[in-house]
C-alpha cells in the first residue's frame, strides 16, 4: 500500500519537475528561437512516445496484479451483502458449516488472502475498500467475488461506489486488518454468544431492547432477540463505526441514532424511535455499547 | 350580429341583478316548511338515483354479504349511528325526522330499489343537500357490513330479529357507565363470539387507552370505532380501557382452524421472521421476556379480524397509537399467504395478556 503510494509519488514528482522545469527553461533560461524541426522532435518525443511508454509501463504492471484480485484466498471466506443501506456480513473459516454473523465491519488478517463473496438484497451495489484493492459490483441474484490480502495493521474506509439511492453515501464500514493471532482471538470472541449486561443501567437497557421489540429486527446471540431485517448486534459495542460509518459509536451517538434514524441515514428502513423518554435511550446505549 | 350581441349582454347583466337579489336581497325563502317549488323535488330525486347508478362501485367489488358477524356488526353500527333518523326494523321514525326537507325514508323504505354496491356507494358517499352524511373514515372495507344489514333489511328483517341483533348487556355493579354501550359489540368480558370484533380482554391497559384515544380523533382509521368512540368522553374512554384490561382471559381460544401447515408456516414467521419480515413475537408475545404495555396481544384473537388488519396495515391505511409507525414498517412485505398464515397461528395460541 504505502510502496504503491511512494511509487506513485516519486513519479508524479518527477512528472511535476521536468514540465515546470521545460517551462522554466524555455521561457526564461533559453529564450532564443528553436526551428520547427528541433520543435516537432519535442513534441513528438515529449507528448507521445515518453507517456505512451510510461502508460504502458504503468498498465502492464496495473494488469499483472489484477488477476490477485481474483486469486483464491487461503482459506476464510466472508460473504458480504448489500443491504439498503447497510453490510451483511458472514465469516465463514475455512470447514465452517455455519457463518459467523456480523454487520457493517470487515476485520481480516494480516499476510493472508481472504476471499469476499458479494451479492445484494434488493438493488446494485459495490464493494470497495480503496487501500486494499479495486472495486467488485454486488448483484440482486447473482454472486461475484474479489479477494484480498492487507500487508498491514490498520483501520481503513470502506464505502459502497455504486449509487443505491437516498443514503447511498451514509452506506460505508471500516476495516480493520488485524495479526493473524489477534485475528484468530477476535473471531473466536465475534462467534460467542453476547456478553451479559453488567450494571443495573446496561441490565436495565437490556429489558428495554427485548420489551420495545428491538429484537423482531436485530439479533442478540445468546438472547431471545433472534430476528433478521437489520444488522446483527451480538458484538455492536466492539465496532469502529455506528450505522454503517454513518457517526463515531459513542453512547450518545447511540441514543441518537435510535431516536432519529430517518434524520441520519434518510429513507432507513429502522424507524426512528423518537417517544422514546431519554432514559430508556441512555439505558439502551449503555447496554449496547457493552456488548463487545 | 352585433343587435344579438348586445342583446345576450344585456340578458346577462338582467341575469347578474336577479341573481345577486336573490342571493344577497333574500327573495327566496330557505322555509322547510314552505318546501320546494312543485316538481324540484322530483327533479332533485331523478338526479340523486341517477348519480348513485353512475358512481356506485361494480358489482364484482362486493364481498359476501352472508359471511359470519357481518349483519350482526352492521345492525349494531346502525344503532348508534343511523337508527337516529331512518328508525329501525319493527319501528316508527320519531318526530324529528318526519319533519326534515327531505325527510329520511325509514329504513325499510330506504333499502328498497338498491344494489348492495350502490348501497355501499350512499353509505360511503353520503348525499349532498339531504341530510345524509358520509361515511367518517378514509377506509370503506368496514361499510360492508352494513352494507350486508341494509341487505337482510331489505329480505324482510323483523323487529325482533332487530332487537335480537342490536340488545345491549346488563351493566354488572361498579362497572363504567358507558360500557353497555361499547357491550353491545363488545360484549362485557370484552369477548365476542362476532369473528370481525375484536377480543378486548387480552390487551393491555395502555395499549387499549392510546387504541380508543386515536379512534376518537380519527388517527386510526375506522368509520365504525371513530363513531364510537366519538360518542364517549375521554375520562370514560379512560375508564373502560381499564374495565377491559381486568377482564380475565381465561376462556381462551375459540380458533376452529384445522389446516396445520399453515399454522406451522405463520409459527416460523412470527417467531424468527424473515430478511424482509420482523418477528412479531418480539413486540407482540406469546414469549417470556418483557413486552412494552402499548404493543397489543394477538394471541387468541379473531383470525378475521386478525387478517383485516394485517391488510391495512400492509396496504398502509391502519394507523393507530403512538408506535404505529413500526408497524407500519413492519408489514410492508408481508404477502397474502404471510398474513393467512400469521392470523391462523395466532388465533390458535391460547389467549394471554
Amino acid at each position: 500500500m504505502l510502496i504503491l503510494f511512494a511509487v506513485m509519488l516519486a513519479g508524479a514528482i518527477v512528472l511535476w519537475v521536468a514540465v515546470n522545469g521545460m517551462m522554466l527553461f524555455f521561457n526564461r533560461i533559453s529564450t532564443r528561437h528553436y526551428d520547427e524541426s528541433a520543435a516537432r522532435k519535442l513534441i513528438i518525443g515529449g507528448g507521445i512516445v515518453f507517456p505512451t511508454i510510461v502508460i504502458a509501463a504503468l498498465l502492464a504492471w496495473g494488469l499483472s496484479i489484477m488477476p490477485d484480485q481474483r486469486a483464491p484466498g487461503d482459506g476464510l471466506r466472508i460473504k458480504v451483502i448489500g443491504e439498503q443501506w447497510w453490510w451483511r456480513v458472514e465469516y465463514w473459516p475455512e470447514g465452517a458449516e455455519t457463518p459467523i454473523v456480523a454487520a457493517n465491519e470487515i476485520r481480516l488478517p494480516v499476510g493472508a488472502r481472504t476471499e469476499f463473496n458479494l451479492t445484494s438484497a434488493y438493488v446494485i451495489h459495490s464493494f470497495w475498500i480503496p487501500a486494499l484493492g479495486g472495486k467488485m459490483d454486488m448483484f440482486p441474484g447473482r454472486e461475484t467475488m474479489v479477494s484480498l490480502e492487507p500487508t498491514e495493521t490498520g483501520v481503513y474506509r470502506g464505502q459502497c461506489a455504486e449509487f443505491c439511492g437516498a443514503s447511498h453515501a451514509q452506506m460505508a464500514f471500516e476495516v480493520v486488518t488485524l495479526d493473524t493471532a489477534d485475528f484468530d482471538t477476535w473471531l473466536a470472541a465475534e462467534a460467542a454468544p453476547a456478553m451479559a449486561p453488567e450494571g443495573a443501567k446496561a441490565q436495565r437497557g437490556a429489558q428495554v431492547f427485548l420489551a420495545e421489540g428491538c429484537g423482531a429486527c436485530h439479533a442478540i446471540r445468546g438472547t431471545e432477540a433472534v430476528g433478521e431485517v437489520g444488522p446483527d448486534l451480538t458484538h455492536v459495542g466492539s465496532r469502529e463505526s455506528l450505522g454503517a460509518g454513518v457517526l463515531e459509536p459513542t453512547m450518545a451517538n447511540i441514543a441518537d441514532w435510535i431516536a432519529h434514524t430517518d434524520d441520519l441515514k434518510p429513507e432507513v428502513e429502522m424507524p426512528a424511535y423518537d417517544d422514546m423518554p431519554d432514559d430508556d435511550l441512555m439505558a439502551l446505549a449503555t447496554y449496547l455499547k457493552g456488548l463487545k | 350580429m352585433k343587435r344579438v350581441l348586445q342583446t345576450l349582454a344585456a340578458l346577462a347583466v338582467l341575469g347578474l341583478i336577479g341573481g345577486s337579489a336573490v342571493v344577497f336581497g333574500g327573495l327566496y325563502n330557505v322555509s322547510a316548511r314552505v318546501g320546494h317549488f312543485p316538481g324540484v323535488p322530483l327533479i332533485l330525486h331523478t338526479t340523486f338515483i341517477n348519480s348513485v347508478k353512475r358512481h356506485a362501485p361494480p358489482e364484482s367489488a362486493v364481498p359476501d354479504l352472508d359471511g359470519e358477524g357481518m349483519v350482526a356488526l352492521g345492525a349494531k353500527h346502525f344503532d348508534g349511528g343511523c337508527k337516529v333518523c331512518h328508525a329501525a326494523p319493527g319501528q316508527d321514525r320519531w318526530a324529528i325526522p318526519t319533519v326534515m326537507v327531505p325527510a329520511p325514508p325509514h329504513i325499510t323504505d330506504a333499502v328498497q330499489e338498491w344494489q348492495p354496491n350502490e348501497l355501499h356507494w350512499i353509505v360511503d358517499e353520503g348525499v349532498k343537500m339531504s341530510g345524509m352524511p358520509y361515511w367518517p373514515a378514509t377506509r370503506t372495507d368496514d361499510i360492508w357490513p352494513m352494507v350486508a344489514f341494509l341487505d337482510a333489511v331489505q329480505d324482510g328483517m323483523t323487529g325482533q330479529n332487530y332487537a335480537d341483533l342490536t340488545a345491549r348487556p346488563t351493566r354488572p355493579d361498579g362497572a363504567p357507565e358507558a360500557l353497555p354501550y361499547c357491550a353491545m359489540c363488545h360484549d362485557n368480558s370484552g369477548r365476542t363470539d362476532n369473528p370481525l370484533i375484536p377480543r378486548l380482554d387480552i390487551q393491555p391497559q395502555a395499549y387499549l387507552e392510546q387504541t380508543l384515544l386515536a379512534y376518537a380523533d380519527g388517527s386510526r382509521d375506522s368509520g365504525i370505532m371513530h363513531v364510537a368512540a366519538s360518542r364517549v368522553t375521554e375520562s370514560d374512554l379512560m375508564e373502560l380501557a381499564g374495565w377491559f384490561a381486568a377482564q380475565d382471559t381465561t376462556p381462551t381460544t375459540v380458533s376452529n382452524i384445522t389446516d396445520r401447515d399453515l399454522i406451522a408456516r405463520g409459527e416460523a414467521l412470527a417467531a424468527k421472521g424473515t430478511r424482509d419480515v420482523p418477528a412479531c413475537t418480539a413486540c407482540h408475545g406469546p414469549k417470556a421476556g418483557p413486552r412494552a404495555s402499548d404493543f397489543p396481544r394477538l394471541a387468541g384473537q379473531s383470525v378475521t379480524f386478525l387478517s383485516d388488519q394485517l391488510h391495512l396495515w400492509r396496504d398502509g391505511a391502519r394507523g393507530g397509537g403512538t408506535k404505529a409507525n413500526l408497524m407500519t414498517k413492519a408489514a410492508q412485505d408481508l404477502s397474502d399467504g404471510d398474513i393467512a398464515a400469521l392470523s391462523a397461528w395466532f388465533a390458535a395460541q391460547p389467549a394471554s395478556r
